[in-house]
């Protein structure tokens, strides 16, 4: 590692975001900025200019989506590893479309989260099982509400995406999906990282279409 | 009970039987002027006239609290009432009554049966109006339709307003019920809000930090994990869709409640909805899953539980981390009829019309993958 990775801290508990600094400092990183709210948080990112966002899914002032938003408004490129508490739902899914890279339960170890967040700052994804279920969640839902023959059409799945998606979501680790499916690690990890690709892509789409639906283009 | 009887909905009855009893005593003043000239004793109408205003009087102040609503005071009105309707006989006279001139009551009595069927319901209310009619029709001794009709309408009135106070107890009831459930989820979001932000981070801080640690922080640190996954459960909200919309559950808040430190529930971000029955089953079937890796395998296996909503089938796999079976051992075991926990699952599943797929292999656990159509095969 030649110049240390800069990492900005969000997390509205005190305890949470000094332990992780701590952890994080201990580990090599540069931690150039903690805080504990959504809007404090874009505003210092624009000028400490992180690589990597830990971020806390619940703030007290603003929702996880807004503030993924501004950071990548403020900050182009930032990579953003989600943490939350509270179990993996609607409001973990929509962060992901909105652009976090990663998800990892809070209770995840100290060795794992370290993992997650050498692999975001290298720009892999971070999936859990949990996310996993819900991103094949979201792809079916898709497929049914908006069925093809559409424009642009629901975003598809190919059939090996769906395969590796569906073993991260029983718990298998990215070796253990190479060595079943006789892949690469890194073509799991890349298969994984399409299926989020695609669902931004979508996210973006949608929201561009709806902008111009109400006119505000 | 008693609740609703002081309710604010009563209340509102009493004052406009208040109401009735002043109006009902302003028209019989007028027709007893009209008709004074017919009857037998005309001077006598007067002092029945003011007693009959004395007693609205006290009445509307005496039914005004609710205390002294109660069977001395209903019977009194009743006997009062049914008293100067007597008094008609001597002051009006057979024969004007006869020739059907009004009583001196004229529908004044009808107000303490109204009382009676707000106090005493539909029944209390009948038996008021059938006292109070036979009275009226002795008093009046013809028996032709328009005696009868007024009779007959205050048997209705009571009928109706004894099923209207009926119908506002209920009402109340429902309120008060629907009232109390709000104060509840109310309490129950913020207390979920209050462990969201302190004990869920602390526990979790308290696990990151021990984990890999040995001893005694090592095992306070897993303590920790599994409570907070435990507390994370119970406030993640879930549960309160576990109440059936229509006959239909949902899948995912029923299987919710597993999710531990060890086990991880994920599936999609919606309900999934199942007929009642086969998500019951289902729950069941994966319970004895789960009961069968916390026996077979060593503490601290993870478990992961996945749930699939296809258009035409539902799948949820079990999968656990530890000890892989070697397949033949398994359909050797199964053959013999051994494996009693598979035997549960797929008999469960399979009247269900579904399938199990049971895969294992050492080193990558053991998955059991349970599918169940979403159009019963009939």
């Amino acid at each position: 590692m030649t110049a240390a990775i800069r990492v900005m801290v969000v997390d509205d508990h005190p305890m949470w975001r000094e332990g992780v600094s701590r952890d994080l400092t201990a580990a090599g990183y540069d931690v150039v900025a903690t805080s504990g709210e959504g809007r404090q948080a874009v505003r210092i990112a624009a000028a400490a200019r992180p690589d990597v966002v830990v971020l806390d899914l619940q703030l007290p002032d603003v929702s996880g989506v807004e503030v993924i938003n501004g950071l990548q408004t403020e900050v182009p490129g930032v990579r953003v590893l989600m943490l939350s508490a509270s179990g993996e739902q609607q409001d973990v899914l929509d962060a992901m479309k909105a652009g976090a890279t990663g998800y990892l339960l809070k209770s995840a170890g100290q060795a794992e989260f370290l993992d997650a967040v050498s692999r975001t700052a290298a720009g892999d994804t971070v999936f859990t099982p949990g996310l996993a279920g819900l991103v094949l969640g979201e792809f079916r839902r898709l497929a049914v509400t908006e069925p093809a023959g559409a424009d642009e059409g629901a975003p598809k799945l190919t059939e090996r995406e769906t395969e590796v998606l569906r073993l991260v979501a029983k718990g298998l680790s990215y070796k253990q999906i190479a060595e079943r499916l006789v892949l690469s690690h890194r073509t799991v990890q890349n298969h994984v990282q399409n299926t989020l690709g695609k669902l931004q892509l979508h996210n973006r789409v949608e929201l561009t279409r709806y902008a111009i639906e109400q006119g505000l283009d | 009970m008693p609740d609703a009887r002081n309710s604010g909905l009563e209340a509102p009855l009493w004052r406009a039987i208040a109401v009735y009893r002043i109006a009902a005593l302003t028209y019989a003043t007028i027709l007893v002027i009209g008709n004074i000239s017919y009857y037998k004793r005309p001077m006598l109408a007067w002092p029945v006239l003011a007693v009959m205003a004395a007693w609205t009087v006290f009445t509307t102040y005496a039914y005004a609290d609710p205390a002294r609503r109660r069977a001395p005071l209903l019977l009194t009105d009743m006997a009062v009432v049914m008293a100067a309707l007597t008094a008609s006989i001597e002051i009006v006279g057979r024969h004007s009554l006869e020739t059907g001139r009004p009583t001196l009551a004229v529908a004044w009595h009808v107000a303490p049966v109204l009382c009676c069927a707000v106090r005493f319901g539909r029944r209390g209310g009948i038996a008021a109006a059938l006292v109070m009619g036979a009275t009226d029709l002795l008093v009046r001794a013809h028996y032709d339709q328009s005696a009868l009709t007024g009779s007959v309408l205050m048997l209705l009135a009571a009928i109706a307003v004894g099923y209207l106070v009926r119908i506002a107890e209920v009402a109340q009831e429902r309120l008060e019920r629907a009232v109390e459930l709000e104060a509840a989820t109310r309490e129950r979001e913020r207390l979920a809000r209050d462990i969201h932000d302190s004990v869920l981070q602390v526990l979790a801080l308290v696990k990151r930090r021990g984990a890999g640690l040995d001893g005694e922080a090592g095992e306070l640190a897993r303590l920790a994990g599994e409570q907070e996954a435990a507390l994370r459960t119970l406030v993640g909200g879930r549960q309160a869709a576990v109440d059936p919309v229509g006959d239909e559950l949902d899948l995912m808040a029923l299987l919710h409640p597993y999710a531990t430190a060890d086990v991880t529930v994920s599936g999609p971000a919606g309900a999934v909805p199942l007929p009642a029955h086969a998500a019951r089953e289902l729950r069941a079937a994966v319970a004895a899953a789960l009961d069968n890796v916390a026996r077979h395998c060593d503490p601290g296996t993870k478990v992961y539980l996945f749930v699939e909503d296809d258009p035409g089938q539902v799948v949820v796999t079990v999968r656990d981390d530890g000890c892989g079976i070697e397949p033949d051992r398994l359909a050797q075991a199964e053959a013999q009829g051994r494996l009693g926990v598979a035997q549960s699952i797929r008999g469960r599943i399979g009247d269900l019309g579904g399938e199990v797929r049971i895969v294992s292999a050492p080193g990558q656990g053991t998955e059991v993958e349970m599918s169940v159509p979403r159009v019963p095969i009939s």
